[in-house]
């Protein structure tokens, strides 16, 4: 049975925060706040190091979590209520996955825009910059609107750092 | 992130350390405000020690950039870890900022 432990948030004031961490996955359940970016960097940081990934990939993964988690409080809900986002990573087989669960407003990432690059500067398209960057950044994505719910999977191939390698 | 800044033959140089996200784009922004004029609209950032951006900064500094443009200025970006400057080239955005290596390339941009 892989170790697991179950973890109160250190740096954000959600009783409604849960996070569960075992060596090789990670999830976690944040409300709709921009507040919680800080703890969201912190448990992927940490994930990153035990998983044995390079400083880039674990920047690259925070910038699309970030990315994806700021468009869904942004966009995703006509109501002032509590939502929660629920984020699940693994790292197996050379791969990182990230899964991103929510109750939002239907949004096909897939099927959205990019920004217009012919534009000068003058006139670029400033919305949409994250998800070109995720775009761009991960190796695979697919969507899945499933019981009112937005399903993002996200893939990308990394190299590991081996066992001896890696930091505690 | 901590933002410091000084300057040098008329030129500002805003060092910026830390993280640049969506909270801190904010601070980030309200700082370039402050030191930016048509007195001085020479701006170099120095990204020696910054560790993170995102999309909320990449808008910060391209809005500075138009501003500055505005008032005859320019704004010069050095010194960037390589997986940060990806993100200005995976965006487009290093076609509009002009990135360099060191803060001494950054002086010879103006």
């Amino acid at each position: 049975m892989p170790k697991q432990s179950w973890c109160k948030s250190s740096l954000i004031n959600d009783p409604n925060y849960w996070q569960i961490m075992s060596k090789n996955s990670l999830h976690l359940s944040l409300t709709n706040n921009l507040s919680e970016l800080d703890q969201l960097q912190s448990d992927l940081s940490r994930f990153g190091v035990n998983n044995g990934l390079n400083k880039k990939v674990i920047f690259q993964l925070t910038l699309v979590t970030e990315e994806l988690f700021t468009n869904i409080i942004t966009y995703g809900y006509e109501d002032a209520k509590e939502h929660r986002i629920i984020f699940s990573l693994s790292c197996e087989d050379n791969e990182v996955r990230i899964q991103v669960e929510d109750d939002a407003l239907p949004f096909n990432l897939l099927e959205a825009q990019s920004p217009d690059f012919e534009n000068g500067i003058e006139d670029r398209q400033i919305g949409g910059l994250g998800i070109h960057l995720t775009r761009k950044l991960m190796d695979e994505i697919t969507y899945e609107r499933k019981d009112n719910k937005n399903l993002i999977t996200l893939r990308k191939k990394i190299d590991v750092l081996p066992e001896d390698d890696q930091q505690a | 992130m901590d933002i410091v800044t000084s300057k040098i033959n008329e030129i500002v140089i805003v060092k910026i350390s830390g993280r640049l996200d969506t909270n801190t784009a904010v601070d980030f922004e309200n700082k370039l405000e402050e030191v930016s004029s048509s007195n001085s609209p020479n701006i170099v950032i120095d990204f020696a020690d910054l560790e993170y951006i995102c999309s909320s900064g990449l808008r910060v500094l391209i809005q500075a950039a138009k501003k500055l443009k505005q008032v005859d200025g320019k704004l010069v970006l050095c010194s960037m870890q390589d997986y940060i400057q990806e993100v200005f080239e995976i965006s487009g955005f290093d076609t509009f900022l002009p990135i360099v290596s060191t803060i001494d390339n950054a002086m010879e941009q103006f």
